[in-house]
């Protein structure tokens, strides 16, 4: 398959980051869209026409066109020769569905209910009211607007906000646990799982130090440091714009 | 390989999709039939951090190595990929992924939904025939605090009417999309049968005698699911039932995504 990629993605982070570092482990060159979430890219006509439910990242690969990130995953994996990113074993493979699942499903949301009220609702909060509205009318998924209400009014009542804690919490115990048990995240290789789960806890160290950090979580930190420093993270980290970018940096140099 | 034992419910829901998916492969497993909806599963199978935070809530428990596995659609593909592929999953990766995305929709939007009308109309009755320190043994063998309270609120009959309507919604928008999907004429949902079928098939059999009209003018979707049933896998799932009508039997399934 030679057909030309093309990836539509925010920061290299969460679900965004995802495909990027498939591909760069892949060694699959692509066409770059950088797609402002904060800006509302995605809400844009011409990118509801490509993707209705308006989520980020898309990723065409000659006229065909996909969406959700760890989906997306598991295509580029299969569709493109370079590194396996999934083992022959099969109940590792089975082991590294679980975890992206439980990452992506019970997880993740409650990452991203404290990084919103801590980084993104504040600064689209900066924006004119009128604009944020029409922005959100313009989802064309209910469940998507509503969504987009909760995170741009920061309106998360204390027992929602306690409850994604308690699951982070349980979520860095069990993924500290894990890496006792492998090598790397659901198996001895390194594969989706591993960026699955990078991309919602490479700064968990400096924004929860409270949770990871060199005493508490040696695993995890011996595991971050090793994905770290593979060439397809560093040269992904290069395609960041904001300061998730610049705290990549400082994650680093407290690991080294 | 490793011999492999499977707990499993009545063959509903993902226990359906995961005996199913067995006799589509052929391999051989012991079969423990135990009963999900009393939480047998949290005391006579084997439990590890998967099965006991498994984000389908009370499904099978595969054993296989010592280890215990979950998520029926997961185990499903294992199963598919532990016989050398045998036919349950599209090869061509566009047609892999189209499958994933599919079941996906199945996992996360449209089993909490039949999971949360299932155990309003049959759960809540046969768990308040438990008497108090009955069900806090069960709930007591419970690791995971948000699957434990979905078990107390089902005890409870603590339904939140919003959400009974909104999961009415997402069966009627799932029977519609399975409509459309089959209009074509298609005999299943990937073109070839696959675990997009068992899954989908798994979650809304029992939705037939609970929400009725969004069947109502469903001919393609109603045709397709005469076919799933007469398959000789989804019969031989089936025949595991120990009860009279196995699309009654529900436990707590997935949560209802907390983003709305």
């Amino acid at each position: 398959m030679t057909e030309q990629v093309a990836l539509y993605h925010w920061e290299p982070n969460a679900n965004s980051g995802k495909p990027m570092l498939a591909l760069a482990e892949k060694g699959v060159a692509y066409e770059s869209h950088y797609t402002d979430l904060l800006s509302f890219d995605q809400h844009k006509p011409e990118y509801l026409k490509m993707n209705p439910n308006g989520t980020i990242p898309v990723m065409k690969h000659g006229d065909r066109v996909l969406t959700e990130s760890t989906a997306i995953m598991e295509y580029v994996n299969e569709a493109f020769d370079g590194t396996a990113l999934m083992p022959e074993d099969v109940q590792a493979r089975w082991r590294i569905r679980w975890w992206m699942k439980f990452m992506d499903q019970w997880l993740g949301p409650s990452f991203s209910m404290l990084g919103w009220s801590m980084f993104v609702g504040p600064s689209v909060r900066q924006k004119d009211p009128a604009e944020l509205d029409a922005a959100i009318e313009r989802i064309p998924l209910p469940e998507r607007r509503t969504a987009w209400r909760k995170a741009i009014s920061g309106n998360f009542s204390d027992a929602e906000m306690a409850e994604s804690k308690r699951r982070v919490a349980l979520g860095v115990e069990m993924l500290e646990a894990e890496l006792g048990r492998h090598d790397y995240v659901a198996s001895d290789e390194y594969s989706l799982a591993d960026i699955n789960w990078f991309n919602s806890t490479y700064s968990l160290p400096l924004g929860q130090p409270d949770l990871a950090g060199k005493d508490r979580t040696p695993n995890i930190m011996r595991w971050l440091k090793q994905v770290y420093h593979r060439p397809a993270v560093q040269e992904t980290w290069t395609k960041g714009r904001t300061d998730l970018a610049s705290r990549y940096r400082l994650v680093m140099e407290e690991i080294d | 390989m490793g011999m492999m034992t499977l707990y499993h419910g009545e063959p509903n829901g993902p226990s359906l999709t995961v005996l199913a998916a067995l006799y589509e492969t052929g391999l051989d497993a012991d079969l423990v039939p135990i009963d999900l909806s009393l939480g047998e599963r949290h005391r006579k199978a084997p439990l590890g951090v998967e099965s006991a935070m498994s984000i389908e809530g009370e499904g099978p428990v595969l054993e296989v190595n010592g280890e215990a596995m979950a998520d029926s659609v997961f185990l499903a593909q294992y199963l598919d990929e532990r016989a050398g592929g045998a036919g349950l999953q599209p090869s061509d990766p566009l047609a892999h992924w189209e499958m994933m995305m599919w079941c996906r929709y199945i996992i996360e939007r449209v089993a909490p939904a039949a999971a949360y009308l299932g155990n309003r109309a049959h759960g809540t009755a046969r768990l308040k025939n438990l008497d108090g320190p009955a069900f806090d043994m069960l709930t007591d063998a419970i690791s995971s605090v948000d699957l434990k309270q979905r078990w107390i609120d089902i005890r409870n009959g603590d339904f939140d009417e919003a959400k009974v309507a909104d999961s009415a919604t997402k069966i009627s928008e799932a029977v519609d999309k399975l409509e459309e999907r089959l209009a074509d004429g298609r005999d299943w949902l990937m073109g070839d049968f696959s675990i997009a079928d068992l899954e989908s098939y798994a979650w809304l059999a029992g939705m037939v005698s609970i929400l009725p009209s969004a069947f109502d003018r469903a001919e393609n979707a109603t045709a397709w699911m005469v076919r799933v049933k007469a398959r000789p896998s989804v019969a031989a799932a089936l025949a595991c039932a120990q009860s009279d009508d196995p699309t009654t039997a529900w436990a707590p399934g997935p949560e209802i995504n907390r983003w709305g």
